[in-house]
């Protein structure tokens, strides 16, 4: 099939970058988006012009990596999916497709269509982490968990950090990301030592690195890879109110 | 977290207007009542509402509550354009979000508009006793239906009172369902109640208000 593919392209943080239209006439249906990628950049080896330089790691959807906005949405045109798990066959013969990088103040853009995504790091860093026994593994069974507890806890840690709650939200609210992270943790038995300190924390870190606020558009969890519900979001704000009162 | 306590004051205040609204629409119902009835009935309520001491405080909360709702959606709407500085150049919104839920400050706007024009053509004649004088009907109280009566048989006003009613639904709509979860409530199962309780509550709202000036007019 023959793709147009318009990319942003970049040089570095402090480049003012724009857009380059790249025409491929011998993609397959059944490629992946980013193998199309690939044979792109194959044939700009071998003119002898720079790579487009995009992030990936695992393609197979569980690492987070392969965030790009393909078409005017996060990860392109179908709801809950990364951009390696998307194939040519979504898109027409003939189509034009643009790919941009992720938009966000707190996302500054490193190369082409990488963006630095540390700030989620240092959310992490400030409360998502528990107290754990030193020495021998204890016994599995030794902290029962009821199903729907455990369920819940489940949904919440699914979420890989691709970015793209914070891409696709007009505000870059990192709310989605950061409930998940702390719901996961303090819904559990494990997580209740730092229960109030870890909302707290990781809150106050996410407005520290400059993300918007939530205002429910509810974009974030039709683009999570995870399917990760807006209503983690409100369970948060009712956890940072109960920190406020007993933390 | 600033981030959470800005969103709870837009919440809070909203939901205080969401039920001022529904007080200020059942006042509008006697408007649709038989005019000789009409009259008495609403000059009276509104000879009422201006004497009672409870309800100057509410009046002043609810003056409070939109100052405090405008002046911090306009900070947050900054800071979250902040935060996004540079848009997209291809964007999708419609395919994962509702266009309520992305044109709330625009929406805001129209009925921010909408107020200062409504607060014009009746607070500042009745209440601050700007303009026009407003007479008095046969039992004394000041004639509020003539003022009423009088603006929407004017078709410009009837249209301007109408038509800024359908941003008002649409703001209604998203602001209802999500200042409550912006106010940290989320049991699954009575948000989805909330959500549909919202859209039944911005219709309603925003036709009956939409609809009652065109009554009058054709009264
Ligand atoms: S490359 Fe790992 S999720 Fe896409």
């Amino acid at each position: 099939m023959k793709i147009t593919f318009k990319i942003w392209r970049q040089e570095g943080p402090n480049d003012k970058g724009g857009f380059q239209s790249y025409e491929v006439n011998d993609l397959t249906e059944d490629m992946s988006f980013l193998e199309a990628l690939d044979h792109l950049n194959e044939i700009l080896v071998l003119k002898n012009k720079k790579v487009v330089a995009f992030e990936y790691d695992c393609r197979e959807g569980i690492c987070g990596q392969c965030g790009v906005f393909i078409n005017g949405r996060a990860h392109g045109p179908h709801d809950n999916m990364t951009t390696c798990q998307l194939h040519m066959r979504s898109f027409e013969d003939g189509a034009t497709i643009t790919v941009e990088p992720w938009r966000a103040r707190s996302f500054p853009i490193i190369k082409d269509l990488i963006v630095n995504r540390s700030a989620f790091d240092r959310i992490i860093e400030n409360g998502a982490f528990i107290s754990a026994k030193t020495g021998t593994a204890p016994e599995a069974n030794a902290i029962l968990i009821s199903k729907t507890v455990s369920d819940r806890a489940m949904d919440a840690a699914a979420c890989i950090g691709c970015g793209a709650c914070v891409a696709t939200c007009k505000n870059s609210s990192a709310a989605l990301f950061t409930s998940a992270k702390i719901n996961h943790l303090n819904g559990l038995p494990q997580g209740a030592p730092e229960a109030h300190q870890r909302v707290l924390d990781m809150t106050a870190q996410m407005e520290k690195e400059g993300f918007g606020h939530c205002s429910f558009t509810g974009a974030c969890e039709v683009e999570c890879p995870e399917g990760i519900s807006i209503v983690n979001i409100a369970e948060m704000n009712a956890r940072f109110i109960k920190a406020k009162i007993f933390g | 977290m600033t981030l959470f306590f800005r969103k709870s004051i837009i919440a809070a205040t909203g939901l205080f207007l969401c039920i001022f609204l529904i007080v200020h629409l059942s006042a509008n119902c006697i408007l649709l009542l038989p005019e000789d009835m009409a009259r008495g009935m609403y000059n009276s309520y509104s000879t009422l509402l201006r004497e009672s001491p409870l309800i100057k405080i509410v009046a002043y909360l609810l003056y409070l509550s939109i100052i405090l709702h405008v002046v911090y959606a306009l900070i947050v709407t900054i800071k979250n354009k902040r935060a996004k500085p540079v848009g997209y150049k291809v964007s999708n919104t419609k395919e994962n979000s509702s266009w309520a839920s992305q044109n709330m400050g625009l929406l805001g706007v129209f009925i921010l508009i909408f107020i200062v024009v409504h607060l014009a053509n009746f607070w500042a004649r009745i209440k601050l006793g700007l303009g026009e004088e407003v007479g008095t009907d046969s039992v004394g109280n000041k004639d509020v239906y003539e003022v009423t009566s009088h603006l929407f048989h004017n078709i410009y006003y009837v249209l301007f009172y109408s038509l800024l009613m359908f941003p008002l639904g649409f703001h209604l709509y998203h602001g209802l369902k999500s200042a409550v979860k912006s106010l940290g409530f989320y049991h699954r199962k009575s948000l989805l109640i909330i959500s549909k309780v919202s859209l039944i509550y911005a219709v309603i709202v925003s036709a009956m208000f939409g609809i009652i000036p065109f009554i009058v007019y054709f009264k």
